[in-house]
């Protein structure tokens, strides 16, 4: 259908100028890498790769990468694990009332704060007054939750009550996308439920196993309120984000930008493909 | 007979799992409504999942008292951006609509593009800006950085919506002589009422629960509704009624309209995860 490019760009115009403010903001890191800003000099000399060198060769900043990458792996594997357990378990249910209730249920982590979850868990891992009350008693365990490295794998726990709910709600919908007359014609044939889910559905689910993945580990790539309010900023489980923002504290300007710059890389492998080609065939439905 | 056996085992096995993990995803809002209703006597003694034994609104009325401008300023901020945001969502994606060629195709990744890249990484860029702009620690300035991410984000999630309205309408509207400006108007904007209700209920609860912006662009606690509650972590010690206290006020306007009208924001999670069309 014809619009004018007048008209095209009036309707654009405030969502492209936005959007030329954070690629420029993406730009803008480049420049900052590039020069010195830090709390002793004012970026007026040109230093090259010599930011991303220090970066990547800081084992603070190897650690960050490392847990993060983790991060985004585990909570890829487990998000997808519980996401798709919870999908087939609410499937079951042919009232649509109580799958949208299960489905509530399990998203209201997606509408509380970060922060707030933060909150609450870090008071559940507390060794004495929290989850542990029960624990000690029913299976005799007494774990120290959020000492030492173990806080790294609580807060993937948590991350994982958080978006495990988010992966279910993907799979339903691309559950409740399979062809109905695919089902029916298994019906016919005398499949059970379990056969057309098992034959059927989860073969054709597909296209939710790479949204699901793909959002969980963008989820995961920014990881920052959940461990910053938790346990502030431990080396423990410090992630990219939270080194960016440790040495923009500190005014190491051209770390932060560097760092920031990896973080656009991972998330660049990620979002690129899932904008080329996710985004016409799945979701606009575009041959 | 087999059938009927096989459908009540697949069923109590649904059952199981959902009650089990269910009773996980419980125990967290359980343990904060529990808290924020012990007194300070109660909170020094009992696990955090102990109920409270005599429910007092002692740390709810306390911290109450101190949410109150952080909760009015965070108001101030998040409204006027989901309301602007989708609003200017919407006229872009009525635009890319309209065109569907190479041009609006390639606005439409780079945008998407702009939408899921983490804004965590333009910080230094983001809050350079700001500052340039005289609104560092201001709410003007919250609510522009704001505004600047989410926008893209809305005329993503509005593309999807619109994509859903069968193209006959606006071709019946182009062929009664209406414009551009009527067009969108008149037909799609009605015919969008429950994307444009998806999309600002979603970056309404997604504003209000934003962390890391109103951090890097103001001082203090006072200025979002996310920074206080954070606040009591360093400042209540061991006294975890009023952290929770705080944390459930400050949670109470996302999950109430997240439980009231849960089918909007669950649309524009979706149209956000890109798993359904409209």
């Amino acid at each position: 259908m014809y619009i004018s490019n007048r008209v095209f760009l009036s309707f654009l115009l405030p969502v492209i100028v936005f959007s030329i403010l954070l690629y420029y903001g993406i730009l803008w890191n480049v420049y900052i890498a590039t020069h010195d800003y830090s709390p002793l000099s004012k970026g007026e000399n040109y230093i090259g790769f010599n930011g991303f060198k220090e970066v990547f060769s800081s084992s603070e900043f190897k650690g960050a990468f490392k847990r993060t990458i983790m991060w985004a792996g585990l909570l890829v594997v487990a998000g997808n694990t519980v996401g798709l357990l919870l999908a087939i378990s609410i499937y079951q249910f042919e009232s649509a009332r109580m799958r949208n209730t299960l489905t509530t249920l399990f998203l209201y982590p997606l509408s509380l704060s970060l922060v707030v979850t933060g909150i609450i868990w870090r008071w559940l891992y507390d060794q004495y007054k929290g989850i542990n009350v029960i624990l000690d008693p029913v299976l005799g365990l007494n774990p120290s939750w959020l000492e030492g490295s173990n806080a790294f794998w609580s807060l993937v726990l948590t991350s994982i009550w958080v978006y495990a709910g988010f992966s279910a709600m993907i799979y339903l919908a691309s559950f409740y996308n399979v062809d109905r007359s695919l089902v029916e014609s298994a019906m016919i044939d005398g499949a059970g439920t379990l056969t057309i889910l098992t034959r059927i559905v989860i073969p054709n689910s597909a296209q939710g196993f790479i949204l699901s993945t793909i959002f969980l580990a963008l989820f995961a790539i920014q990881m920052f309120d959940l461990p910053y309010s938790m346990l502030f900023l431990n080396p423990f489980t410090e992630t990219m984000v939270m080194y960016i923002f440790s040495k923009f504290v500190s005014l190491y300007l051209y770390l932060a930008s560097a760092a920031a710059i990896a973080v656009i890389a991972v998330s660049a492998v990620i979002v690129i493909p899932y904008a080329l080609y996710g985004i016409r065939r799945w979701i606009l439905r575009i041959a | 007979m087999l059938r009927y056996r096989s459908f009540e085992l697949r069923l109590l096995a649904a059952s199981l799992i959902i009650i089990v993990v269910g009773v996980l995803w419980i125990i967290p809002m359980y343990s904060l409504l529990a808290g924020s209703l012990k007194s300070l006597a109660e909170v020094q003694g009992t696990p955090v999942l102990s109920p409270p034994a005599r429910p007092s609104l002692e740390a709810v009325r306390k911290v109450s008292l101190e949410l109150r401008d952080p909760i009015i300023n965070t108001v101030l901020i998040v409204v006027p951006v989901a309301l602007v945001s989708t609003l200017l969502g919407s006229a872009a994606a009525y635009a890319i609509y309209r065109r569907m060629d190479r041009v609006s195709d390639t606005i439409m990744i780079l945008i998407a593009i702009a939408t899921y890249i983490p804004y965590h990484a333009i910080l230094v860029p983001l809050i350079n800006l700001i500052k340039g702009l005289g609104l560092y620690d201001t709410l003007p300035g919250i609510a522009l950085a704001l505004l600047v991410y989410y926008t893209p984000m809305a005329a993503l999630l509005m593309v999807i919506f619109i994509s859903a309205i069968p193209r006959f309408y606006i071709e019946a509207a182009m062929v009664d002589g209406a414009g551009d400006g009527r067009i969108y108007r008149r037909v799609v904007l009605p015919l969008l009422g429950p994307g444009i209700t998806s999309t600002m209920i979603f970056i309404l609860i997604m504003t209000w629960n934003n962390f890391f912006i109103p951090l890097m662009l103001s001082r203090g606690y006072e200025k979002y509704i996310t920074l206080k509650i954070f606040s009591y972590v360093g400042q209540s010690g061991t006294l975890y009624n009023e952290m929770f206290a705080a944390s459930l006020i400050g949670s109470l306007p996302p999950l109430i309209i997240f439980l009231a009208m849960g089918r909007y924001f669950i649309k524009g999670l979706q149209a956000f995860g890109g798993g359904v069309k409209g």
